[in-house]
């Protein structure tokens, strides 16, 4: 597995030119490639989620704004040019920092989380060989810089002078670290099982025998548990106590406006596809073709594989699982505090180590 | 611990339910969503049914509409338009030219080009008066049996109230040009920029000769008589509306009649003043209250000059018909006699005019003299004539305004009667015809009339023509001959 950096080094090698100068360059290529997919990320999935959460509640959501006139669909799926609109719209706003905040530190708090979703990237396979860098123990990496992000939103409930911030910030970093345990103790299962860190083993594994979800009663329930893990650490309904608008106006976002705010909204939306790709690399099998979920094929079927062919894969599974992301959003209504606690500590986190002791047993037996 | 475990069952159960149900409703949005794009889409209107039968009653006034190929520019629907929200223009190509106006659906040939018909639907109030004298049945309001003919717009929603005027006109500019109407586009246009300037929030944009044209009002000779009074622009101040702060009606009347006749007199300012004074003094009414009042008149206040200047930059603009209380250069025409309000006063007075107009006396005095004479001359007939003394002939020239500052009421008659023989009365509108009951007789006079109008044949021409007409076709009964002999009397 060549990851992108790897691949631009070797392209520019033949320039002969010092490490030195061509680091830059590396660095800032790749993370113009991160930002653009973050970017590109938020901008169709808010369209998608307003849509869906239309379609889900018998409205139809944007309609009217268009592209250089082209609105889209005319029955159901105009209005493409909103999202532009907004983003837009945040980017000429007003700045507003409140006169008793901490200023350093309330700017400094998005570049924070921004900074969490977009390092994660670094080590995220988009296809065989289209990652940015490629590290030999990925999922640990993609773990340890996904909680980052709590950093940063402790430091804007507590920079932003406000009550209601401070409620929301306590409460997404209870929420967040409480359930990085079930999403560590799912992972684990799949790391013990591959006998691997790195994520292009993982996915050689499974290709090699099948996918993770498949391999057993334990790791199918694993998935569920990492898969619902992961919203409530993306802080989306019905794990949204820490925005909570009927609650707390906005949680930890409630001072922040304009460009600062968007940068939170380009990151929930990038954690959104960061866990998503992860869980379908990790459990769903990654760059491969579901046509071989079983090996029932013959050879001759498995056209559809390798790297472009790939990357459609894994984004589609993605795509999948954000929708039903969206879904759960717009069907279930927000847990309570004590609930959220129960759910992490009393159902999910016994279930997750039960899984482990099991699945390590399935593989003594099996 | 059973309880733990048949929670979560159940916990997973409800997830199912709640899962199936939102995506049913994702799955089948073409049946659920309910959202209707208002602009776009609108809710159907439904069967209306009160117990009548459409085809005979119009129970719909939904909106007025005309087919403007149909109009003939009769000015009818304008004329019987009791709030006088439709306003129609219309510019009759000269003889020689060959434009052609096209021909109605009742192939009547149109003789004009409507170049503006507008109907203003935020001030009609659907009485349908208009509906009714079309000729060709080209305005109506749009519902009921009109159905067919155009449907209906239940909303009337524009987004500027503007939009509530609508234009029914389709004659291009080059079609308005190639029938002679320049001059109307450029009114049209220098009237469009006036509009848009407004709308532009510039201002009010201050009048190039604001005072001037306030200058000749009533004391004309006042600058020459009182070199004190001459640096005060006292015309706009000082006339027979300032006595109306007397209170009681009997001192009012001395006053105002005491003020008239030194006018007459060509007294100044001043003069005038003592001569009321003198005059309530020896009628023994001479109050406190009136002496302040002169004292107050008698002291310059050249602030009311202003908002005289304003109202009639307006309403120059606006009419003709309207006399401004301080009218400057402008040509005293029968149809300012139409702002007498009594009947019998300004029957009186266009009879006086014309027979001055014939013998070519001073038309003002000639009026004034009849309404004298008959007990009619009130105030606003006093007021309209005095507006006429001060005007010269020539509208003309922009340098008529400096000119009326000097002339005495001599001069200025001499100038108007000078003028005058030369000018005949124009020819009336077809409109006026209609008083003929007989459908037969009125067809007849109309076409005379229409005839001798192409000819462009004078008024007296024109109605000669008709009586001759008529007379040979046995159809002059005396109902006829009276509307005729009204006409002939400019009536």
């Amino acid at each position: 597995m060549t990851s992108i950096v790897d691949s631009l080094v070797k392209s520019f090698s033949s320039f002969n030119l010092d490490i030195a100068v061509l680091l830059p360059v590396i660095t800032l290529i790749g993370g113009t490639v991160i930002f653009l997919i973050m970017a590109v990320n938020a901008l169709i999935a808010v369209y998608f989620e307003r849509k869906i959460s239309a379609f889900m509640q018998d409205r139809l959501g944007p309609m009217e704004v268009g592209i250089f006139g082209f609105k889209g669909g005319k029955k159901f799926w105009g209005g493409i040019g909103q999202t532009l609109a907004d983003a837009i719209k945040l980017l000429v706003k007003e700045d507003i920092l409140p006169n008793n905040a901490d200023k350093f530190l309330m700017i400094l708090a998005p570049f924070i989380i921004f900074t969490g979703a977009f390092l994660t990237f670094i080590g995220l396979p988009f296809a065989q060989n289209i990652v940015i860098s490629d590290f030999n123990i990925g999922i640990f990496y993609i773990f340890a810089m996904s909680s980052i992000g709590v950093i940063g939103v402790i430091l804007a409930g507590w920079s932003s002078n406000n009550k209601w911030s401070l409620y929301g910030s306590m409460r997404a970093a209870a929420q967040i670290i409480s359930y990085e345990i079930p999403i560590g103790l799912s992972l684990l299962l799949v790391v013990l099982v591959a006998g691997s860190l790195h994520l292009g083993d993982i996915v050689q594994w499974q290709a090699d025998h099948r996918w993770f979800i498949f391999h057993s009663p334990f790791t199918f329930l694993a998935f569920f548990i990492f898969y619902i893990s992961t919203i409530a650490e993306t802080n989306r309904t019905p794990f949204d106590i820490p925005e909570a608008e009927s609650e707390l106006v906005a949680g930890w976002m409630t001072e922040y406006s304009g460009f600062r705010w968007a940068l939170f909204f380009l990151s929930e939306y990038a954690n959104m596809l960061i866990v998503s790709i992860v869980a379908s690399i990790v459990f769903l099998g990654g760059w491969l073709s579901p046509l071989q979920i079983f090996n029932i094929f013959p050879d001759s079927w498995l056209i559809l594989d390798g790297p472009a062919i790939g990357l459609f894969w894994v984004l589609f599974k993605a795509v999948i699982l954000i929708f039903i992301m969206m879904w759960f959003r717009w069907t279930f209504p927000r847990l309570r505090v004590d609930q959220l606690m129960y759910l992490c500590w009393k159902v999910f986190i016994p279930f997750a180590l039960a899984n482990l002791f099991l699945v390590s047993l399935w593989e003594l037996i099996f | 611990m059973s309880e733990y475990f048949s929670n979560i069952i159940y916990g997973v159960k409800s997830f199912l339910t709640g899962m199936k149900l939102t995506l049913d409703h994702f799955n089948n949005k073409k049946e659920r969503v309910a959202t209707l794009q208002y602009p776009h889409e609108k809710w159907p209107i439904p069967e209306r049914n009160i117990g009548f039968d459409h085809a005979e009653y119009n129970l719909i006034r939904s909106r007025l509409h005309v087919d403007i190929d149909d109009c003939i520019s009769c000015m009818q629907c304008e004329k019987f338009c009791p709030v006088d929200c439709i306003k129609i223009d219309f510019i009759k190509p000269p003889k020689d030219s060959d434009v052609d106006c096209g021909i109605t659906s009742n192939d009547t040939q149109k003789k004009m080009i409507v170049s503006r018909f507008t109907i203003d639907m935020s001030e009609c109030m659907y009485c349908n008066l208009c509906v009714f004298p079309c000729p060709e049945e080209c305005i109506y309001m749009v519902g009921g049996p009109n159905a067919e003919k155009h449907e209906i717009d239940y909303e009337f929603s524009q987004y500027k109230r503007d939009g509530m005027i609508f234009e029914f006109a389709d004659a291009t500019d080059d079609m308005i040009r190639d029938a002679g109407g320049e001059k109307w586009l450029e009114q049209r246009d220098a009237k469009l920029k006036k509009n848009s300037e407004g709308v532009e929030l510039m201002g009010i944009v201050p009048e190039a000769t604001p005072v001037q044209v306030a200058a000749p009002v009533l004391e004309t000779g006042t600058a020459a008589a009182k070199p004190v009074t001459a640096v005060k622009p006292l015309g706009g101040e000082f006339d027979i509306k300032s006595l109306n702060g007397i209170a009681d009606k009997m001192c009012r009347g001395i006053a105002k009649k005491a003020f008239m006749a030194a006018k007459r007199a060509g007294k100044d300012t001043t003069a005038i003043l003592a001569d009321v004074a003198q005059a309530l003094s020896d009628a023994g009414k001479m109050t406190e209250d009136i002496q302040s009042i002169l004292d107050g008149l008698s002291a310059p206040s050249p602030e009311a000059v202003t908002p005289v200047v304003e109202t009639e930059g307006a309403t120059k603009a606006e009419s003709v018909a309207e006399v401004p209380p301080t009218t400057e250069v402008k040509e005293f025409d029968i149809k300012d006699l139409n702002v007498i309000e009594d009947k019998m006063a300004r029957g009186t007075a266009k009879k006086a005019f014309l027979a001055a107009k014939r013998s070519g006396e001073d038309k003002v005095e000639a009026v004034r003299k009849a309404l004298g004479d008959a007990g009619k001359l009130d105030v606003a007939a006093e007021k309209l004539l005095n507006s006429f003394t001060s005007a010269a002939a020539e509208p003309s020239q922009p340098t008529a305004v400096e000119k009326t500052a000097e002339p005495t009421e001599e001069a200025a008659a001499e100038s108007l009667a000078a003028s005058e023989p030369a000018e005949d009365l124009p020819l009336f509108e077809i409109a006026e015809l209609n008083g003929i009951d007989d459908k037969m007789t009125r067809g007849m006079a109309k076409k005379i009339y229409m005839a001798g109008k192409r000819a462009d044949k004078s008024r007296t021409e024109v109605i000669a023509d008709l009586r001759a007409g008529l007379t040979e076709a046995g159809k002059l009964d005396d109902a006829t001959a009276a509307i005729l002999n009204n006409l002939e009397s400019g009536n």
